[in-house]
């Protein structure tokens, strides 16, 4: 059950800081160590916003989450956020169990991040026209 | 059906996979499916990281059986006695919880039922899940 990582960072000047991580497969105890060793190396740069991009993520297990409070944990040491998008339903009700992660964003889609980051960048981030990220 | 793996994360996938595969041929719903192969890495994962200390040398063994209104999942090793069982329902996680811990958790949350027992120096934790609908006793060949 291989994971495939992409690391996505905005080439948009506007969006500077927000990284995304895009998980595809399954984050499990043998994977995660993989994602573990990505996601420090993102970190050491500079990363106002980090995104977890779960949609293609078919399988999370306690490994997976526990490197999500790490980066959010990181991320709050530095004054920014975490956030996680896309969920699968069986994700989903993985952090209802755990009575979630506390702290972290969850969007269901896209737009409702760009919403989000707009607010949070004020003006010098617009999100795209509605109907651009379903 | 009973696999003899070795004490390493990828060998825990590997009982994982079987048992998804194992499921999905039985027409298992995609929901339970997830929750099966959920706990199964959770509890290999505790045995490979905590009773065998990922020694690739040790082994543990995972039997799966299908019955008659669901599943049933055995996993047998000889690491220390640890009862998961008795483990305490965690609170909910604070801001400053130390990351981790979840893993029983996440088993108890997917499985309806759970019993261990300690034999001749031997963990065995049985892990069932009733599924509705119609199953006989088989196994993969």
């Amino acid at each position: 059950m291989p994971l495939e990582i992409k690391i996505q960072k905005d080439a948009d000047p506007k969006k500077s800081g927000v990284v995304t991580i895009i998980l595809i497969g399954s984050l499990d105890t043998a994977t995660a160590p993989e994602l573990d060793r990505q996601m420090m190396q993102c970190l050491a740069g500079r990363v106002s916003d980090l995104v977890f991009d779960l949609a293609g993520l078919k399988f999370v297990s306690s490994a997976g989450l526990r490197l999500f409070t790490v980066a959010r944990k990181q991320m709050v040491a530095r004054g920014g956020k975490a956030s996680l998008i896309n969920m699968q339903p069986q994700v989903e009700e993985a952090l209802a169990i755990i009575q979630s992660l506390p702290g972290f964003n969850l969007f269901r889609d896209l737009a409702a991040l760009d919403r989000y980051l707009a607010e949070r960048q004020g003006s010098h981030f617009k999100p795209p026209e509605s109907g651009e990220n379903n | 059906m009973t696999l003899e793996l070795k004490a390493t994360p990828e060998e825990v996938m590997r009982a994982v996979e079987t048992l998804e595969q194992f499921a999905r041929v039985n027409g298992v719903p995609e929901k339970i499916v997830f929750g099966l192969m959920l706990a199964l890495e959770e509890c290999g994962s505790n045995i490979v990281n905590h009773g065998l200390q990922r020694d690739a040398r040790q082994k543990f063994q995972v039997t799966i059986e299908r019955t008659h209104d669901g599943f049933v999942i055995e996993l047998h090793d000889r690491g220390p006695a640890f009862d998961p069982t008795t483990a305490p329902e965690r609170k909910p996680p604070t801001e400053d919880d130390a990351p981790g811990g979840w893993g029983i958790q996440l088993v108890r949350g997917h499985i309806d039922e759970m019993h261990y027992r300690r034999v001749d120096g031997e963990n065995i934790l049985r892990l069932v899940k009733h599924v509705n609908g119609p199953g006989k006793r088989q196994s993969l060949s």
